[in-house]
């Protein structure tokens, strides 16, 4: 392990560990940095696991309360992050049993709805519309996938978790997560063709 | 792992980052500089994560607000309930200490008036036992006839 990374990890075990130590207190001066810091990524997530932007946004705030009230589970040896996900993902996956007896695996319908596009901000030029093409583009790719390669893709290339980390939130092995994203990537490729730049 | 060279180099790349070994990224290297498909197949996958990575999704600040504000909420409460259960703790110390030290006491106080009243050394044994028990007792059917305390104190958040 090279300098930087020795850096790297001996900055994060105590920032995780504080973080373990503030959520078994309740801590709420540190959950609302949490939700400051991680809002973006959480919600983004969730929009790509349900497809639906309002479900999202409800799931957002179930978890913020799920990790007050199961912090004390939290060791702080793997990424805040990860934990993170891992909740959401558990929170989605009950939400989606209550409503239909269908897996998070179950590839969304050609006949569906694609995902919800959020708010793109200020619209203003021509470039601000191509890209909410591709944006559209990408979404509706995405929605297209089987919901496993969708969440894997996500994972890997919006939130950056390592294939570890991945395999963590997930629950499957690395070499399945590997696979996914292979797989993923092959089902991707063809839906976007004319849409990169 | 496939023997194909152009499907493994492909696997490779979907795990390119921190997914490779340094023996797969020399193997895959040497591979895409001999590869033109593979080559195209690296520039696509990278063409679709930057195309990926430019949808722009973000919180809107009233749900962020909304949720700090919930979160706060019920970390209050959390909180009260852990405090709740320290001062259960403690107490049941204090009673488990002051019940260690008294119980001798009190079995030589029975023992004693068991032989001034002149009663059988059974019945003042009884009487001690029903006494000794009788708070946990009262406090068992306390609990039972309001229902089960912590049950109704661990509830999911609500709101």
């Amino acid at each position: 392990m090279n300098a930087t990374a020795c850096y790297f990890v001996n900055w994060m075990e105590p920032e995780n560990t504080a973080i373990a130590r503030g959520l078994r207190r309740h801590d709420p001066d540190l959950l609302d940095r949490l939700i400051e810091q991680y809002q973006h990524r959480l919600l983004r997530y969730l929009i790509y696991l349900t497809g639906s932007r309002e479900t999202a946004e409800d799931l957002f705030q179930e978890t913020w309360l799920r990790v007050l009230e199961r912090g004390g589970q939290y060791d702080g040896k793997h990424n805040f992050s990860t934990w993170l996900f891992a909740v959401a993902r558990n929170l989605t996956i009950d939400l989606q049993r209550r409503k239909k007896p269908e897996s998070l695996d179950t590839p969304r319908g050609e006949d569906e709805a694609p995902l919800d596009i959020p708010d793109s901000g200020q619209p203003s030029a021509l470039d601000v519309v191509a890209q909410r093409e591709l944006s559209e583009r990408v979404m509706a790719g995405l929605a297209r996938i089987p919901a496993d390669y969708r969440e894997t893709i996500v994972l890997r290339f919006h939130e950056g978790l390592s294939l570890e980390e991945i395999a963590t939130v997930t629950g499957a092995p690395v070499g399945t997560v590997k696979s996914r994203l292979y797989r993923g990537l092959n089902a991707l490729m063809p839906r976007l063709k004319g849409a990169q730049g | 792992m496939t023997h194909d060279p152009h499907q493994q180099a492909q696997e490779l790349i979907a795990c390119r980052g921190d997914g490779l070994t340094e023996a797969q990224q020399t193997w895959l290297q040497a591979h895409l500089a001999s590869c033109d498909s593979c080559r195209d197949y690296a520039e696509a996958a990278d063409q679709l994560v930057r195309a990926l990575r430019s949808v722009p999704i973000a919180a809107d600040p009233a749900l962020v607000r909304t949720t700090q504000l919930r979160a706060r909420a019920y970390a209050h409460k959390l909180q009260q309930q852990q405090e709740r259960m320290w001062l259960i703790w403690i107490s049941c110390a204090v009673v488990t200490l002051f019940t260690a030290l008294t119980t001798p006491l009190l079995w030589q106080g029975f023992a004693w008036v068991g032989a001034w009243i002149r009663v059988p050394a059974l019945l003042w044994q009884t009487g001690f036992v029903m006494f000794w028990i009788a708070p946990a007792l009262a406090a068992s059917l306390l609990f039972a006839a309001r229902g089960t305390f912590l049950g109704s104190r661990n509830g999911t958040p609500q709101g």
